[in-house]
């Protein structure tokens, strides 16, 4: 039998039976697997080893006949232990991981396991607030499943002005000019960085981004709830 | 009466809760943190779990993710009695509500051994 290696971050993980698991794991090359872990239920692994949430691990893993691989080993390659330290950082983290899984198909793009690693790796430093990166995750997230907003022109196909103010036209996924519009060209430019392939901590460089952060991250929520409905 | 697996760090709230809850007839197992709590759970399953969040090592809400990943632990109430106030909680409520399936949050310094035990005995007879 063929053994695959390959990285892996674990998105979930169920019981079978009396003694093993289901985990389902997200890899750079293989898409989504779900893979068996023998004799794991009632030993001390659980909680601990290479099948710990918040890490990225090594795994040799033997192709099924069905849709279930089976686990051969596993090596820790690297844990965000500090994610863990923090009840909010973790419970965001959860969520993060929660999303990631939902929005994935089976055959998912390395970039989408790029994005929770870095995900991790934002969590894990608490020199980015966490409010930052959630909205840095759902933007890059929009992003990947194609769903980033017009911020080039508005709803008439005209370029966005430096002095306009704008409403955000959620029917057409961008902006429409409006005199009392709670977005100018500074919330903007905050937006595409949002949505540009960038790691999380490039847009702490940004001035006033506490107050930025407040200003758009409610719109690229509801950006998200829009296309979950 | 119902067996409490009991999540405390703190040994003298355990002791008193644990006599509380004794004293109306339930069996209680006490753990100070997330390990011992599935190890517990894996011995005798609980009626109820009464938890703590913050935990040495590996937190409640750890513990929390990996207890309801077991189908048969799925259905089992949790209550928090926690010392994080309703606004620490806010951000991630409605996950723990959803996601892990707490019934209730109780602030621990606000917790009286009467609404300990009171909500021991709601959340039993629900499932009872």
């Amino acid at each position: 039998m063929n053994q695959i290696v390959t990285d892996g971050i674990i998105l979930s993980r169920t019981d079978y039976g009396e003694a093993d698991r289901i985990l389902t794991l997200l890899t750079p090359d293989h898409g989504k697997l779900r893979l068996m872990a023998k004799g794991v239920r009632r030993v001390k692994s659980k909680l601990a080893g290479g099948i710990e949430l918040f890490s990225v691990s090594t795994i040799t893993y033997v192709k099924g006949r069905g849709e279930v691989g089976t686990l051969v080993s596993t090596r820790l390659v690297k844990h965000y232990g500090h994610i863990v330290e923090d009840l909010d950082r973790t419970m965001l983290g959860y969520e993060l991981i929660k999303q990631l899984n939902k929005a994935t198909e089976d055959h998912p793009e390395p970039d989408y396991f790029n994005l929770l690693h870095r995900a991790f790796e934002a969590l894990d430093d608490f020199s980015i607030p966490l409010d930052l990166v959630h909205f840095w995750f759902i933007a890059q997230l929009l992003r990947l499943n194609g769903h980033t907003p017009n911020l080039q022109t508005d709803v008439d196909g005209h370029k966005l002005q430096a002095g306009a103010l704008y409403e955000f036209d959620f029917e057409a996924m961008c902006f429409r000019q409006h005199p009392s519009g709670h977005f100018g060209a500074t919330q903007v430019k905050f937006l595409r960085l949002g949505f540009t392939d960038h790691v999380a901590k490039t847009l702490m460089q940004i001035k006033g981004i506490t107050t930025l952060l407040a200003e758009v991250a409610p719109l690229v929520q509801k950006i998200q709830q829009f296309y979950k409905h | 009466m119902a067996h409490i697996l009991l999540i405390e760090p703190n040994t003298v709230l355990a002791e008193t809760y644990t006599q509380a809850l004794q004293h109306v007839g339930h069996s209680v197992v006490v753990v100070t943190g997330a390990q011992a709590a599935v190890d517990a759970a894996d011995k005798q399953t609980p009626d109820i779990v009464i938890a703590e969040l913050h935990l040495p090592g590996h937190s409640g809400i750890e513990f929390l993710h990996e207890f309801r990943s077991y189908t048969e632990w799925t259905d089992i109430p949790v209550v928090l009695n926690t010392t994080l106030t309703a606004a620490q909680l806010a951000p991630g409520v409605n996950a723990l509500h959803r996601d892990l399936g707490i019934r209730e949050v109780l602030y621990k310094p606000r917790t009286s051994l009467q609404d300990l035990v009171r909500v021991a005995r709601e959340y039993i007879a629900a499932v009872a």
